[in-house]
């Protein structure tokens, strides 16, 4: 069943794929179908999974990963349905695809920690997830805008001129993506900050609540991660660092993000394992 | 019946005669019921553009419909045929079809892929239809050639890329700003190109055109061409600040924007790109004004070599739309030559109703004695038997692969059922279902 929106997904990228290079809107349209029905038999899966522990699932890696990529496919849809560009689309699904591999062969087993009941905490996770489905957009538009730049800067007007988006289109929707995730990342740190006071003064003996302090590896990348994206916006508007200047500190900040998602949470954190 | 077409294009004739040939200065559609009516079997097109004047009819004479379309142009147009006889072309059948939907492709057109030839082949069907010069024949070639248009510009890339040097860079234009409303554009010094170029953006939808020029009246002159405002020379770089596109197309043999100047408009104060079209040559604009940022510094020679890959790449699609043009025609062979053998079929149709019927009828007093469900079910039964021997002489009739064998095979049948013999007469002989779903009479 969990291997259903992989498929639909990898069919979708295929089409992207050959409508990008073909530039044939029915293929077009076809990719697009494929993505959205996979998005539905997704949220199907996520559906069943919220109703098994009462939350939306994120308390496995695994399964924060495939609530992850369901958010992206979402956000993309919406980003390709208001603009009618589809030409991003043969990027943003290898993402997709990729990382849905991971829970779709890695399932791993929920957890009800009763920790994880508290509103406060999910309402913590899900904005994060939101926050960097926006910022891995966001660093995809980056790139994008990077290669157009390039072939019009060298007047090599070739293969992915023809394809790709505008320059100005390319970096307002980047800009749409980085405030967006901005603004849901500091949601979610606040709220995170927040509920680990709460839950410290109900339970003060927890270890994984005593670890979550600044210099725990996954808070301090969060929080580095938060300063680079703060940092973009600010360039953006006070020092009119648009075009390649945004595109390379979106790019750069989803490094992190990914940094903090895949390798941190699988080896180093203290705070954020529930046993 | 065949299809029939006489013409003159630039591949052909000179100008000046083309001129003298040409339609559309007077009403096309009197000139189209003229042909329809004196000069072919009901059906007749009239394709009258710059580059061609050409007439296609349905007759069953082709050679005599050529002496007669002949006067006809003579006559309409007062020339003598001694005038225009050798530049004339004719083609007939396949070689008529593969000659529209060539030119519906746009592949006999000046500048091979353009796109407003298949309207005018448009348009031009839609005048002989409302003026009903249309038939069958001519309404399945149009179409036909409509389709081939429409497949050469979605499944090639025959038509794509622009292939002058002003459409180039509104293409570049829009592929830097997306939509250009709202775009400032500044044009310096007016010349031809800078005025195509401000035209083409004005259509795109740009936002403000500000035209400066050493010579106010030519400023003046282009700023109500383009629906702009004229700026005067000294209040340039003032201009320059609020310009998201600029042409620069002056006579000036030294740069008259330097590095300096570009760079007093860009950086902090601006964050969206500037794109600089430098026409002229000795160019206006210093070249390492390219190496800013935000700058993008096209020159007429960056210019002209997209136009000449655009170009090199439609010649590589011609190939393929050549194959679709040959895959059209053959389906309107074949159509064709199945309507060749329509008459024939129907005529063995009426033929085996006829002996049905008057089969029935004979023995009608002995079926009488039968209740009106048995009659009923002999008269169902003989109608199957029917059906079923006409059906595959039908389906080889109408699927036979050339001119010759289909009229000797339906010059056979004819003769085997003594199908041009009166019958004799019998009731509702014209209710007669062919079994085609759209039965025609040609």
């Amino acid at each position: 069943m969990t291997i259903l929106p992989l498929l639909l997904y990898v069919a979708s990228g295929a089409a992207y794929g050959v409508h990008f290079a073909r530039r044939e809107p029915a293929m077009g349209r076809t990719a697009t179908t494929l993505l959205l029905v996979g998005v539905l038999a997704h949220t199907f899966v996520i559906g069943m999974q919220t109703m098994e522990v009462r939350h939306i699932p994120f308390a496995n890696p695994s399964r924060a990963i495939s609530t992850f990529v369901w958010l992206l496919t979402l956000s993309y849809l919406y980003l390709e349905i208001t603009t009618e560009e589809r030409a991003m689309g043969v990027f943003i699904l290898p993402i997709v695809v990729g990382l849905q591999t991971i829970p779709a062969l890695f399932p791993g087993v929920e957890n009800a920690d009763p920790v994880l009941d508290s509103p406060w905490f999910w309402v913590h996770v899900a904005s994060l997830l939101c926050a960097y489905a926006s910022f891995a957009l966001a660093s995809v538009l980056g790139l994008t805008y990077m290669l157009q730049f390039k072939e019009i800067k060298k007047k090599h007007l070739g293969y992915l001129y023809t394809r790709l988006p505008s320059l100005l289109t390319l970096d307002t929707m980047n800009s749409r993506a980085m405030t967006v995730g901005w603004v849901f990342l500091t949601i979610g740190v606040v709220v995170g900050i927040v509920w680990t006071a709460q839950a410290r003064a109900v339970s003060p003996d927890d270890p994984n609540l005593q670890a979550m302090v600044f210099n725990d590896p996954k808070i301090f990348i969060a929080m580095l991660t938060w300063g680079v994206y703060s940092f973009g916006l600010f360039a953006r508007s006070a020092l009119g660092w648009t075009g390649r200047r945004a595109a390379w500190l979106s790019t750069v900040g989803f490094l992190i993000v990914l940094l903090n998602f895949l390798p941190v949470s699988y080896f180093v954190t203290t705070s954020h394992t529930f046993q | 019946m065949h299809v029939f077409l006489l013409g003159v294009s630039h591949q052909t004739a000179p100008i000046d005669l083309r001129e003298r040939l040409d339609f559309s200065s007077r009403d096309v559609g009197e000139a189209v019921e003229a042909v329809a009516a004196r000069y072919s079997a009901g059906e007749a097109v009239v394709l009258s553009t710059c580059n061609r004047s050409e007439i296609y009819i349905a007759s069953d004479d082709p050679v005599r419909a050529q002496e007669e379309l002949l006067d006809f142009l003579c006559s309409y147009h007062q020339l003598p045929a001694e005038a225009f006889r050798s530049h004339v072309f004719v083609h007939t059948d396949d070689a008529a079809s593969r000659h529209l939907f060539r030119v519906a492709a746009g592949l006999d057109s000046l500048v091979v892929g353009e796109p407003q030839i298949l309207g005018q082949v448009k348009d031009a069907y839609q005048v002989a239809a409302t003026h009903q010069c249309v038939g069958p024949l001519l309404t399945r070639l149009f179409h036909g050639s409509f389709g081939v248009g429409k497949r050469v510009r979605s499944e090639t890339g025959l038509g794509e890329g622009a292939i002058s040097v002003a459409y180039a860079a509104v293409a570049l234009a829009r592929k830097i700003f997306g939509r250009l409303d709202g775009r400032g554009v500044l044009v310096v010094g007016a010349g031809e190109i800078s005025t195509l170029t401000a035209q083409h953006l004005r259509s795109q939808g740009v936002g403000t055109i500000a035209i400066t020029s050493r010579t106010a009246a030519h400023a003046e002159a282009l700023a109500s061409a383009v629906n702009g405002h004229a700026v005067p020379w000294s209040e340039m770089r003032g201009a320059l600040a609020s310009a998201d596109i600029v042409i620069t197309a002056t006579g000036s043999q030294r740069p008259i924007l330097t590095r300096a100047d570009i760079e007093a408009v860009t950086g902090r104060g601006r964050s969206a790109p500037l794109f600089i079209i430098d026409i002229a040559v000795p160019r206006d604009v210093e070249a390492s004004v390219s190496e800013i940022e935000q700058v993008f510094l096209y020159n007429v020679d960056d210019l002209q070599t997209i136009v000449q890959e655009n170009l090199t790449r439609r010649a590589a699609e011609i190939s393929r739309a050549e194959a679709i043009v040959t895959e059209e025609v053959q389906r309107f062979t074949a159509w064709r030559r199945s309507r060749g053998a329509v008459p024939t079929v129907v005529a063995l149709r009426q033929r085996f109703e006829q002996i049905r019927r008057s089969e029935l009828q004979r023995l009608d007093s002995k079926l009488g004695a039968l209740p009106p469900d048995a009659r009923a079910r002999v008269d169902e039964v003989t109608r199957l038997i029917v059906e079923k021997l006409l059906l595959t002489p039908t389906e080889q009739l109408k699927a036979l692969p050339d001119e010759e064998t289909q009229i000797a095979y339906t010059e056979a049948v004819s003769r085997l059922f003594a199908l041009r013999d009166e019958a004799p007469a019998s009731p509702d002989a014209d209710e007669v279902d062919t079994g085609q779903p759209n039965r025609t009479r040609s």
